[in-house]
């Protein structure tokens, strides 16, 4: 089976420019794909788009999730829900903990130590300003507690990690209030989200400000890096930037962080991973119904901190709207590698390297056209790769059409979804259309939501038919040995 | 069974019934409320699923008939619901009462946080409290509407003549920011035929809204061109540009981003009647 689905590189060349050409690979043992909307709420039909995963260390039976899923109660509820799990993403409830009437504009989240305490960054609504939380144990239903908060903030994404009994969290965000135009900013917490520190990461001009996403990525020797877009100059929806890597070897300890990897073009810190490449912005339907712009994951290897992995999606120029680039460092961002995968028309890349340095890598890519045609289909990736992607596994976990359903607001799936690694697992979650069909599920789906498989519908509670949408699916996958 | 229950239960009511009640009017309770239910307590301090916890503010009931939910719950005659009580030990095995609640754990089962409760005594039959309970909602909802009124600066009814991308002045602070949350502010041009507040028939007035598909905005009214409605207007604290052009005079410019500031325009006569009876 695994010689089968593993392929050569010169073949993956080949099938990555041609996506629409490769067959799905066949059912693999191990892997749990589930559809997180409860059984209590069948009739949902809301657009739950940007999903997102945290895991709880010292028990595989804990997970946090989020989407842009609504408070049930309405636009009038003053809190907005996290899903979670304590069987391991088997099952899911969902809660409304977050300190955000019906729902977020943004939201990420991680887990520190021991009891399982969550933070998460959110964008809040209304007024929309950033609010750093945290709940000393997530399955309590008590409403999260703010630590921080400012205005003029987008994407917060948290990491944590726990050191010596006290928890680091680092948010990377877009501060739009930073001086200089110089707004790619890290803040750092190194007691538990008590107070944070705002530390700016970008060193060089930019158009005015930076892309919005900024990617912290931590590993167990305390080093920590971060990825970011340079954003040099924009003409009309076009934006020219570098792709910049920062590094910091003492967890951002220090009173100057992020200064520990320096481009040998101008001696400033930050690495220059690819520069000048075009990012299309485009704030509407443009790629599968889904906008694109800011695509954008970092992962190390926590063991080894050397071994660091990026993908971010730019437009290559080839007839392409939006493409994943995937590179990697093994001397600690001194120097990266060409492409190791180039994959048209996708996004919302996410990276994850295993305990064991395998590195995953799941993605979402439109085949079939470029989403304007009732063939189009959004296909949902899990690769794998144990050499560098000289060769990979690739698991189809989803393939739906990507006309449908409407979209009912941005992003239509996700400007990100989520990979992570324990153990000897993949763990992860992306949205997708939730119309019960096997053969939109290659590798199997459970629903807790009512569904009829034999007509492909959704049901309510009283057997009555639920118009399809966008639900956010759980995933695990064995890491390659 | 379910169908009997719905249909003529013996019910009761009473507004003497928890001190939750006595201190709470049906309408206050409706209005903190997205699920109101009539059920029987079957079990005390404990819970209908065990992804709930159980403490002594929990009880089981048992659903006899929804009277208010979100079309997305999955709530019927028979199930049996985890409610948090306000109070321990308010409720007792086999009482039967109104709840008023809202969502708290949404799994294989439902569990809600009690706002309040009205106690039964029968005979009460099931549609003399949805009538009461449908009752407090429209006063609930004209009370809100009529605070929307009350914080317009104008309420007119009338056609959306033209729509065009807003010309923001751009201010030190608030210099253009290019993010996905951006509202991309566009402004519909209404003629108004009925002004109802601050405004007068054969008027032109400038309304300022998102035209950004981006999920910050989600929910927010949109324009069309021919669009007509009953419209309550704001004056514009939120693009940091106050004033908008007609005819090559500025003129001060208006925001409707709550959904009750976008109303039918045969609604009109009904905002009327609240603006005269304040």
């Amino acid at each position: 089976m695994w010689t089968r689905v593993i392929t050569i590189a010169a073949a993956l060349c080949v099938a990555c420019a041609q996506p629409d050409q490769q067959a799905p690979p066949g059912k693999l043992a191990g892997i749990r794909v589930v559809d997180l909307v409860p059984v209590s709420l069948s009739g949902e039909t809301w657009q739950d788009a940007e999903p997102f995963l945290a895991l709880y260390g010292s028990n595989p039976k804990l997970m946090a999730a989020s989407a842009f899923t609504p408070n049930p109660g309405g636009s009038a509820s003053a809190t907005a829900p996290i899903f979670v799990s304590d069987d391991g993403g088997d099952s899911w409830t969902l809660r409304n903990t977050l300190p955000s009437e019906a729902m977020t504009a943004d939201i990420t989240h991680a887990v520190g130590g021991n009891p399982p305490v969550l933070y998460a960054g959110i964008i809040k609504v209304p007024e929309f300003p950033l609010n750093e939380l945290k709940a000393a144990d997530f399955f309590s239903p008590a409403t999260m507690t703010l630590q921080a908060s400012r205005p003029d903030i987008d994407q917060p994404f948290v990491r944590a990690t726990e050191v010596s009994s006290a928890d680091r969290v680092y948010v990377g965000l877009n501060d739009f209030d930073a001086p200089d135009g110089r707004t790619a900013t890290v803040d750092v917490s190194l007691n538990g989200g008590a107070t944070f520190a705002s530390r700016r990461i970008e060193t060089r001009t930019t158009v005015g400000q930076n892309g919005p996403s900024i990617r912290p990525a931590l590993a167990q020797d305390h080093t920590v890096y971060v990825a970011y877009f340079g954003w040099r100059s924009n003409t009309a929806s076009n934006v020219t930037s570098d792709v910049v890597v920062v590094r910091d070897d003492s967890g951002a300890t220090g009173a100057t962080p992020f200064r520990d990897l320096v481009d040998p073009s101008d001696h400033l810190p930050g690495r220059l991973v690819a520069t000048h490449v075009t990012i299309p912005w485009s704030n509407a339907p443009t790629l599968g119904q889904e906008r694109i712009g800011s695509t954008l994951s970092i992962a190390v290897d926590a063991l080894h901190s050397d071994n660091v992995y990026l993908a971010w999606a730019d437009r290559a120029g080839t007839g392409d709207i939006y493409t994943v680039h995937v590179r990697r460092s093994t001397d600690r961002g001194a120097t990266w590698s060409g492409d190791l995968r180039t994959l048209t028309n996708a996004t919302d890349a996410s990276l994850a390297v295993s305990t064991n340095g395998t590195v995953g890598l799941l993605y979402q890519q439109v085949t079939g056209s470029t989403g304007t045609g009732d063939a189009s289909r959004w296909v949902t990736h899990l690769e794998q790769s144990r050499d560098g992607f000289a060769t990979h596994q690739d698991v189809v976990l989803a393939t739906a059409p990507a006309t449908t359903p409407t979209f009912q607001f941005l992003p239509y799936i996700g400007d990100y979804n989520c990979l992570l690694t324990r153990g000897s697992e993949f763990l992860g979650i992306f949205s997708a259309n939730n119309t019960p069909d096997s053969a939109n599920f290659p590798q199997g789906v459970v629903y807790q939501r009512h569904v009829d498989f034999p007509t492909h519908r959704l049901l309510d509670g009283s057997g009555a038919p639920v118009a399809v949408s966008i639900d956010p699916f759980f995933f695990s996958v064995p890491v390659l040995p | 069974m379910h169908t009997r229950s719905a249909t003529l239960l013996t019910f009761a009511l009473s507004l003497l019934g928890s001190p939750a009640v006595t201190q709470m009017s049906r309408a206050a309770l409706v209005k903190q409320s997205d699920i109101v239910f009539i059920g029987t307590v079957t079990q005390v301090g404990a819970v209908a699923v065990s992804e709930v916890p159980a403490s002594a503010r929990t009880v089981v009931a048992r659903v006899d008939q929804v009277l208010e939910k979100p079309a997305a719950v999955d709530l019927k005659p028979g199930d049996s619901v985890t409610v948090q009580t306000v109070r321990p030990g308010s409720l007792k095995a086999g009482t039967q009462a109104t709840f008023y609640t809202t969502g708290w754990i949404f799994g294989r089962g439902v569990a809600v946080r009690e706002v309040g409760h009205e106690l039964g005594h029968s005979p009460v039959v099931v549609a003399d409290q949805q009538e009461a309970v449908a009752r407090a909602r429209r006063d609930v909802n004209d009370a809100e509407l009529r605070a929307h009124i009350q914080k317009a600066a104008m309420v007119v009814a009338g056609r959306v003549e033209q729509v065009r991308p807003a010309e923001l002045a751009a201010t030190p602070a608030r210099p253009k920011r290019i993010t996905e949350h951006d509202a991309d502010w566009q402004e519909a041009i209404i003629q108004v035929e009925d002004g109802l507040k601050g405004a007068q028939a054969g008027q032109q007035v400038v309304v300022r809204f998102p035209g950004s598909h981006d999920d910050a905005w989600v929910g927010t009214p949109r324009f069309a061109v021919g669009q007509e409605g009953t419209f309550l207007l704001h004056k514009d604290s939120t693009t940091g540009s106050p004033s908008a052009m007609i005819a090559g005079l500025s003129v001060p410019a208006y925001t409707a981003l709550h959904k009750l500031d976008v109303l039918p325009k045969q609604d009109a006569p009904h905002i009327r009647d609240l603006i005269r009876k304040p």
